[in-house]
């Protein structure tokens, strides 16, 4: 009995190791979004250093986890990537919550070309049959482009590994729902890495947050149908919707937030907060300075 | 007369053979796992340090090291066993010491076996629904406690009952001739004797429970959360949910670190494992038949 006695104690005493360690706190529940899980993670981590009395719990688990949570009262603050559908906010009314919206940031992908690239202007039908199943454009001279340094003139498509939230969202805006990518493109497992082969590549063209574009990379001016406007992706125009490949990203709260939630939001939004979501990948509501 | 025939000869040969294909298929099972240890210790062995034991994740979860998930663990499996071992063991005395043996106790009998069956997301979604939103005890570590204990309460009174079953019935029956009550037969003839057989089932448990991701993921684990828990109502990061996070959503994780958490957790259900078989061994020295 007595073995079990020191066993029983050392748990136990492992237990309130714990317990005594930290200090009283309040606890902020975040949940939701995939796409946003990671800044919200970093959100939380550098929040620490602000405020060491707040706790900020981030669970993923995808957009419709975080809405249903806001449905059901279960959260102090959702993430989604896409906005909450009518019916959705008047189920949640219905139970007596008040889903008010946040932008915290937009994802905006820039497509990438080489430098000796001539191209300006590419339209989303153009990237369609760029990197579509069964797409028409092979070679850059199907879109009268002639690259310098490209032999052959065979393009290279660089794209993301599928399991990528990038991956997922340019086949949405780009190809439209039901059309799959190419085979044959170069799957890249991050969206620096897709910059830094562009970079080295005549023949290349590929995608990624706006904010991992460096100097060294052609962005294309991209244009919606037929206007012959296009657009160039810019934090600006992510967040006035006219740059066509970008989607806003929010949080949602119970109502107006207050107390210590509104000094969490206030803080996310804040020069701080968005360096953050930059420095992810992310574009910010505004233009910020950072280090 | 004793002159090995031709028929002698070829079973002695088929025998042999069997004999070979049993050994190599046992081999083979050893296999997976030494060399699931041995990828874990060289690829996840450099990740081993103080300071990954206990420090805080940090630059998003591409370093520093895994306490709080480690101590969240700790708290997950020590709740669940508190909760489900009193259960199960209660359950296993009546089931094996008092219950007569008809249909409802058939019925109960199967109804344990099947709820061993029934797969661990499922487990979730019940503790989701009848311990976070019904009973309300919301994304906590009780709620997933709760869970795990329901998941691996077959378990504990399976091996329970079966270590209660082997000891002798004649001792029981000395015990109540002398006068004793079933209770105090129980107390102190039954219990005592079986405790070993107890304790494998509670070593089974921790395994699972330490291990487990689907049902405290949905219950009360979190992705990130750098605060270790003050109590039973806190949220908590656990070492399997961390694995899984930092395996699949993580962008630019090293490569080592996975594999340094995979290692701690086997290590910690491995040390756990043998403190159990320690005191079990202990405890069968004593045993008096």
């Amino acid at each position: 009995m007595k073995a079990k006695i020191v066993f029983a104690a050392a748990v136990i005493a492992g237990l309130s190791f714990g317990s005594t360690a930290a200090e009283a706190r309040t606890l902020i529940q975040n949940k939701g979004s995939d796409t946003l899980v990671n800044v919200a993670q970093a959100w939380a981590e550098a929040y620490r250093n602000v405020d060491s009395g707040v706790a900020v719990a981030v669970t993923g688990g995808g957009s419709g986890t975080g809405i249903a949570s806001v449905i059901n009262g279960t959260v102090d603050i959702a993430n989604a990537s896409r906005a909450m559908k009518k019916k959705e906010v008047d189920l949640a009314k219905s139970k007596g919550q008040d889903p008010v919206r946040h932008v915290v940031g937009y994802d905006a992908l820039a497509v990438f070309m080489h430098m000796a690239n001539p191209a300006k202007t590419l339209s989303i039908s153009q990237l369609a049959e760029i990197y579509g199943e069964q797409g028409e454009v092979e070679k850059w001279t199907d879109i009268g482009l002639e690259v310098p340094g490209c032999k052959g003139q065979e393009i290279v498509i660089v794209s993301r590994q599928n399991s990528s939230g990038t991956y997922a969202y340019f086949r949405r805006a780009v190809l439209g729902k039901k059309r799959d990518y190419k085979l044959g493109t170069l799957d890249m497992h991050g969206s620096k890495d897709v910059v830094d082969l562009v970079e080295k590549t005549p023949c290349a063209i590929g995608y990624s947050g706006f904010a991992y574009a460096t100097d060294y990379v052609k962005i294309a001016c991209v244009e919606k149908g037929e206007s012959g406007n296009c657009v160039s992706p810019s934090v600006q125009n992510a967040s006035d919707n006219s740059y066509p490949i970008a989607r806003p990203l929010f949080m949602y709260t119970n109502g107006r937030p207050k107390g210590e939630i509104k000094k969490y939001i206030d803080w996310i939004l804040g020069d701080a907060g968005q360096c953050i979501i930059q420095e992810k990948g992310y574009a910010p509501v505004r233009e910020v300075k950072c280090e | 007369m004793f002159q090995a025939t031709k028929r002698d000869v070829r079973n002695k040969n088929v025998e042999f053979l069997w004999r070979l294909l049993f050994l190599t298929m046992t081999v083979l099972l050893v296999l997976p796992v030494l060399i699931i240890l041995a990828t874990l210790i060289v690829k996840g062995g450099p990740a081993i340090s103080l300071g990954f034991l206990f420090l805080e994740p940090t630059n998003g979860m591409t370093e520093g090291g895994i306490f709080p998930a480690l101590v969240g663990t700790l708290w997950l499996v020590a709740v669940a066993l508190l909760i489900s071992v009193p259960l199960g063991v209660a359950a296993a005395l009546y089931l094996s010491e008092y219950a007569p043996d008809n249909w409802l106790t058939r019925v109960i009998n199967l109804a344990i076996i099947n709820l061993a069956g029934v797969p661990s997301i499922v487990h979730a979604l019940f503790g989701v629904g009848a311990f976070v939103l019904f009973f309300g005890f919301g994304t906590s570590i009780l709620a997933a406690s709760l869970t795990l204990a329901v998941m691996t309460l077959p378990v504990v009174i399976v091996t329970t009952r079966e270590s209660l079953l082997a000891v002798p019935r004649a001792f029981r029956e000395a015990c109540w001739s002398m006068g004793a009550t079933r209770w105090q037969t129980i107390r102190r003839v039954v219990l005592p004797n079986a405790v070993s057989g107890i304790l494998t089932g509670v070593i089974l448990e921790v395994s699972r429970t330490a291990g487990e991701t689907a049902p405290i993921m949905l219950t009360g684990a979190v992705f990130f959360l750098p605060f270790l828990p003050q109590g039973i109502f806190d949220q908590t990061m656990a070492l399997s949910l961390h694995l899984f996070v930092i395996s699949t959503q993580v962008p630019n994780v090293p490569e080592h670190l996975p594999y340094g958490v995979a290692l701690v957790l086997i290590a910690m259900v491995l040390m756990l494992n043998a403190a159990s078989i320690g005191f079990r061994v202990y405890l069968r020295g004593r045993k008096k038949w």
